[in-house]
This record gives C-alpha cells, sequence and structure tokens, in this order.
C-alpha cells in the first residue's frame, strides 16, 4: 500500500529527483531547439533554473509540503533563466499556492495545485504559444482533474502519462515543430522533471538516459573507434528523415539489439545514426533506417582495417580534452592546427573551435562548442585578431555567461592559459587573462603572397617574411634568414625562452634543423621546439 | 531610415516598422503582459496600450539603430530574465526581418501587474 500523502521532506525528495532526471537529459532537451538563437538551450535554461529552486531547499528540514513549496518556487524564481526557465518558475509558483496551507498532499491537493500552476503560467503571457510547455501544463492539469485515484503516487503517473501524450502531440500545434521534426523542447524539459519524480518512487535509476541524442554538430564519430568491441568490427553510418511519427525510443531499442556504440545525432529535421555491428549484420541496419523514413547518405566502414592504418600512420595520440563540471569555467580556444590543439587541451582547454588566419570560424561554430559544455561560465580565447570579432558576437547572442579574452596570436593564448583557474571568479580569471596576453613576445614566419612596401620594409611575392606581434618585420630568401632577423629585431637575446611551433609545410627534421640553428645563436636562450600543424605558416614563435 | 540604395531604386524602412516589429516581438515574449506608453506625466497610472508604436521607440541616426521599449511585467517573474528575453528576441527579429544590425535594445520595465497576491 502506498503512501496516501506526501510531506514536505517528500516533496523536496521529488523535486532533488526531478532535478537529477531532468540532468541526465539536458542534451536530448537541448537538441530539440528549432529556433536558432533568440533564447539560448532550453534543457541548459530549465535546468539552472531547477538548480536554483533545489539549492533554496537543499538545507531545508521543513515537513510541511505547503511551505517547503513556496521555497522551491522562490528559488525557481530567482534561478529563472531565459523563457523556458521564467514559465518554469511561474509553474512552480502557480503549484506552491495551490498547495498553500495544506501540510500534506493528497490526490486531489495534487490536482488542485496542477491546475493552479496552469493558471498562473497562462497569465504571464499576453499571447500564449500553443504547442509550448504552456500547453503541456493544460494537458497535465486536465488529466488530473479528470482522475479518479485518490492515491498521490497513481496521480503522478497518470500526470507523467499525461504530459509525454501532450509533449508528442507539440508538433501537431505548432507547424514550426513539425516541420523540424521535433517536439517542443520546453514540454519535454518539464516532461522530464515530472518523470524523475516517478522514477525516484519507482526505484528506477536516474543517472542514464535512455537514449542519448546529441546536436550533429556535436557528433564526434572518430572517438567512437576506441571503443570497438570484438566482434562488432562494422561501423554504419546512415543519415536519413524521418518519415512522420518517428518514435526515438524504438528506434534506439531497434538499434541496441543489433550492435554497440549507437549515437544518433539530430539537426534541421535530419537524423544521424551510428552504430557498430559484427560482419553478418552490417546491412542490417541501413534496411531499417530505411523503413523510418528517406536516407540520404550511408557510410560503412571495416574498423579493423580502419584501426590498422591508424595505428601504422602517424601514431598520433589522440586528443584529450579538459572535462569541465558545471560550475567550472571552460575554455573555448580556437585552434589553426592539430599540434596546438593538442598543446592547448593539455593546457586545460575544454573544447576547440577549429580557424585561423586564412579560415574564420563563424559565430555559429561557437555556438556549438557552447552548445556542448555543460557549465555556462565560458572563457573564449579566439587566438588571431581576425576571430575576436566572431567570439564577442557569440558572446552577444547566448545565454551563457561568456567571456573573450582578445588574445591576437596562438603564443599570445598559450600564455593566457597558464593563468587559467577553472574553480576561480570567472571573471577575475579572464581578466588575469587578459593581463598575461602582453607578457609574450609573437613572432609569425610565411610566405608573402604578393609584393608590397609595409612600415618600411620591401617584399617580393614567394620572399620568405617574419611578422613581430602581427607587424611586417623582416622579409628574406630563407625560412632560417627569416627565423634570424627577426628574433634579432625582437631582441632575443633579453628574453629567457623561444618556442617554435613548425606548421603542417614543415618537416620535423627540418624544423629541428633550424632550431639547432638557432640555439648556437642564443647559447644563453632555451629553444624549444613543439608540432604546431598550422598551415600557411612555417613557423610561430613565442618569445618570453 | 533604413535606406538601402539598388540599381531599380531604393528601399526605405519607416521607424514605424520597426517598433511594430518589436511590439509583436515583446508580446510574445513571455512575462510580459504589456507595453506601457512613455513619457508618461507623472502621477498617472501606467496604462497598457494596444497600438503597436506606443510603448515602442525607434531612433535611427543613419549608422545605428537604437530601440526602446517600455513593458510592464507580470509580477512574481524574473524581471532581469523576462528582460533579457525581450532584448534577445527583439534584436534577433528585427535582425532577421530588416536585415539591419540592432545596437541597442533598452528595456525599461514601466510597471509590473499583480495578478495573483501570494
Amino acid at each position: 500500500m502506498p503512501k496516501a500523502s506526501f510531506d514536505g521532506l517528500a516533496l523536496k525528495e521529488l523535486v532533488e529527483a526531478g532535478l537529477a532526471w531532468l540532468r541526465t537529459n539536458q542534451q536530448t532537451v537541448n537538441a530539440l531547439n528549432v529556433f536558432p538563437v533568440p533564447d539560448g538551450d532550453t534543457g541548459t535554461n530549465m535546468l539552472l533554473t531547477m538548480q536554483s529552486a533545489y539549492a533554496e531547499i537543499a538545507n531545508s528540514g521543513q515537513r510541511n509540503a505547503g511551505q517547503m513549496a513556496a521555497a522551491v518556487a522562490q528559488g525557481a524564481l530567482m534561478g529563472a533563466r531565459g523563457n523556458s526557465g521564467v514559465i518554469l518558475s511561474q509553474l512552480w509558483r502557480g503549484f506552491a499556492r495551490g498547495l498553500h496551507g495544506h501540510e500534506t498532499i493528497d490526490a486531489a491537493t495534487l490536482a488542485h495545485a496542477f491546475a493552479e500552476a496552469r493558471d498562473t503560467a497562462y497569465k504571464g503571457v499576453v499571447r500564449p504559444v500553443e504547442g509550448t510547455i504552456l500547453t503541456v501544463s493544460k494537458d497535465i492539469a486536465a488529466a488530473a482533474q479528470t482522475a479518479t485515484t485518490d492515491d498521490p503516487v497513481e496521480m503522478l503517473r497518470i500526470i507523467v502519462a499525461a504530459a509525454d501524450k501532450s509533449v508528442e502531440n507539440t508538433p501537431e500545434l505548432l507547424p514550426i515543430l513539425k516541420q523540424a521534426g521535433v517536439v517542443d523542447s520546453g514540454g519535454k524539459g518539464l516532461f522530464f522533471i515530472l518523470e524523475g519524480m516517478l522514477r525516484q518512487i519507482d526505484g528506477q535509476s536516474l543517472d542514464a538516459p535512455l537514449i542519448s541524442v546529441q546536436p550533429l554538430s556535436a557528433m564526434n564519430l572518430e572517438n567512437a573507434l576506441e571503443d570497438v568491441e570484438a566482434g562488432q568490427d562494422w561501423e554504419v553510418v546512415v543519415d536519413f528523415r524521418p518519415k512522420n511519427g518517428f518514435e526515438l525510443r524504438s528506434f534506439y531499442e531497434q538499434l541496441e539489439s543489433m550492435g554497440t556504440s549507437i549515437q544518433v545525432g539530430e539537426g534541421e529535421g535530419m537524423y544521424r545514426m551510428h552504430i557498430h555491428v559484427p560482419l553478418e549484420n552490417r546491412y542490417k541496419p541501413i534496411e531499417y533506417v530505411m523503413e523510418l523514413g528517406t536516407i540520404t547518405k550511408v557510410a560503412i566502414e571495416n574498423l579493423l582495417a580502419q584501426m590498422d592504418e591508424l595505428q601504422a600512420g602517424t601514431g598520433a595520440p589522440t586528443l584529450e580534452l579538459t572535462n569541465v563540471e558545471a560550475g567550472q569555467i571552460a575554455v573555448v580556444a580556437v585552434s589553426p592546427g592539430t599540434g596546438l590543439s593538442r598543446i592547448f587541451a593539455s593546457l586545460g582547454v575544454s573544447a576547440l573551435v577549429a580557424g585561423g588566419q586564412t579560415m574564420n570560424p563563424s559565430t555559429k561554430d561557437f555556438l556549438d562548442a557552447f552548445d556542448n559544455l555543460p557549465t555556462d561560465k565560458i572563457i573564449i580565447l579566439p587566438n588571431n585578431k581576425n576571430i575576436i570579432l566572431a567570439a564577442n558576437q557569440a558572446k552577444g547572442v547566448t545565454v551563457k555567461q561568456v567571456y573573450v579574452v582578445p588574445s591576437k596570436t596562438i603564443p599570445q593564448g598559450l600564455a593566457a592559459m597558464l593563468h587559467f583557474d577553472p574553480e576561480s571568479d570567472v571573471e577575475k580569471v579572464a581578466g588575469k587573462m587578459s593581463r598575461a596576453l602582453d607578457s609574450i613576445i609573437t613572432g609569425e614566419i610565411t610566405v608573402a603572397t604578393r609584393s608590397v612596401e609595409i612600415d618600411g620594409v620591401t617584399v617580393r611575392e614567394g620572399q620568405v617574411i617574419g611578422l613581430l606581434n602581427g607587424k611586417l618585420a623582416v622579409a628574406a630568401e630563407t625560412v632560417e634568414a627569416a627565423c634570424l632577423q627577426l628574433l634579432e629585431k625582437a631582441e632575443a637575446v633579453t628574453y629567457e625562452l623561444i618556442t617554435l611551433f613548425y606548421g603542417s609545410d614543415l618537416s620535423p627534421a627540418e624544423a629541428n634543423r633550424i632550431a639547432d640553428l638557432l640555439q648556437k645563436k642564443y647559447p644563453e636562450q632555451e629553444v624549444e621546439v613543439q608540432e604546431g600543424g598550422q598551415p600557411h605558416y612555417q613557423f610561430i614563435i613565442s618569445i618570453e | 531610415m533604413g535606406q538601402e540604395k539598388t540599381t531599380l531604386g531604393s528601399i526605405h524602412i519607416s521607424p514605424t516598422a520597426v517598433a511594430s516589429i518589436a511590439y509583436h516581438a515583446t508580446l510574445q515574449s513571455y512575462g510580459v503582459v504589456g507595453l506601457a506608453p512613455k513619457n508618461l506625466a507623472e502621477g498617472i497610472a501606467v496604462t497598457i496600450t494596444r497600438e503597436p508604436t506606443r510603448g515602442v521607440n525607434v531612433h535611427f541616426d543613419g549608422d545605428q539603430l537604437d530601440i526602446d521599449i517600455y513593458i510592464v511585467v507580470e509580477f512574481g517573474t524574473r524581471i532581469a530574465s523576462v528582460a533579457q528575453s525581450v532584448s534577445n528576441t527583439i534584436r534577433y527579429q528585427v535582425e532577421k526581418i530588416i536585415g539591419l544590425k540592432v545596437h541597442q535594445v533598452n528595456v525599461h520595465v514601466q510597471g509590473l501587474r499583480v495578478s495573483n497576491p501570494d
């Protein structure tokens, strides 16, 4: 016989479960975003709102359910973020009003509280848009009011079922959802909160998402290579546009029966499915997906062969980015080459955006990088003066708290990273990193693409040129001559460490030869060589 | 304002058009229960207007587009979040529809409406 009512402490436990389940499924909710920018990521916003709500009651021993609900509402209000967060806080406010004066919650009070939640939420907007979280709150309240049970657990079960059904119906009410082939993200977030509560009561896990869907941009299929299981040595990747009535959950279950390493990505009405299967099953996923929609692209690869190639090849270690947790600061750095990416990663960077002199990343590239970080405190290192603008634009359109440390060169970015501390206050850290930028001198060696005269230096097309802190400084016939002249101009004798990052145009042997030459010329200084991997620039040199 | 010259002639976008977009974008933002006319004489209660251009002030100096919006917010919502949403939505909608970069959106919360005193 289940309990006939919940008290304040039971409610607290349910709120915590709702929060945990929403956190687990945060990326699923984020992936449902159809509106490109205005309000950031629904999942993240709702999660931050719920976190604040729970923080308010985390240390509370309140047994009175009405007062507990009031505290939750207060916390949600203070932490409300974005449209979906504000609506969620209003739902809590109405819910708390419905419970006002009730010491415990029985089935009837629960139904009444959800009706109040709906009424309060609808009052907060002049033109309610149907097919959103508002509609879901309305359908929940309706289902609760017609339910006849007097068991609050049974009532919650009815409510969760109603929420699920309502969310699935949102595309019928809001055309933009139907076009994108998704359900409403805010409604789905609310569903996860409620479902988390029910899972807690049923003793089910709150850690593992049932299905994980990520934005297409976030799919990193290269990394999936590492966990090839014996026998599952064929990789199948299928892009497709699902027909109406596509059911993610049963899709996932079917895939699980075929193979391992399942990843599903979603974006703009299109899905990408990735799976590892045994040889004899390699056409099965394709045949299965064919029933579900229109296939746009198929790729099948033999993983074992791929692995051999990888091992026989460069043997390059894989990139290990620093993991970041909610509340910590994450650094997003722009890197023009694999070697530099690895160096940034080793210094604590959590996300990398590819880009450099001739390949400026877009604002969207930054936003995608933000998307995949579980924290809302972010520092960007643009590492190029032409990219600072895009970084600042990205800062303007996200709800996350973003600071741009205006590093104009790679060495400046590296210097800034040395002052990074993920646990400290984000504004202070950004300030410290910005101040570190001028502590370093940057040299760049490249080939002139045209004849020109700037800053008193005459350059012929095809000559090797050296730039000092972004300004043309020297021109020479060979790379080593340019390096020597550049270091002289930079008064390298007065510094201690010279680091050379060699680009993709230069062989390691050649880079080492030049480094030895420089070391002879500057015996007092330490000369280091690192693989940079950047295109166009033979060397990026940091002098400190 | 908002002139663009093409080989076939020029395009003018009036401030009223921009104001109208901002008005509709605002009313769809959660937490906003209405717009309140600006320049209210002191002492007169804040009233909600239904006219698109009242409560919105568009300023274009040939280079920068600034929008001021005067809103009434539902009591009990987090005002900073609502204002932030309004600002984001207006900027997004205006830039998408008109194609002009918005320099500033200033959100003025003129009043709160209390539907349910707690």
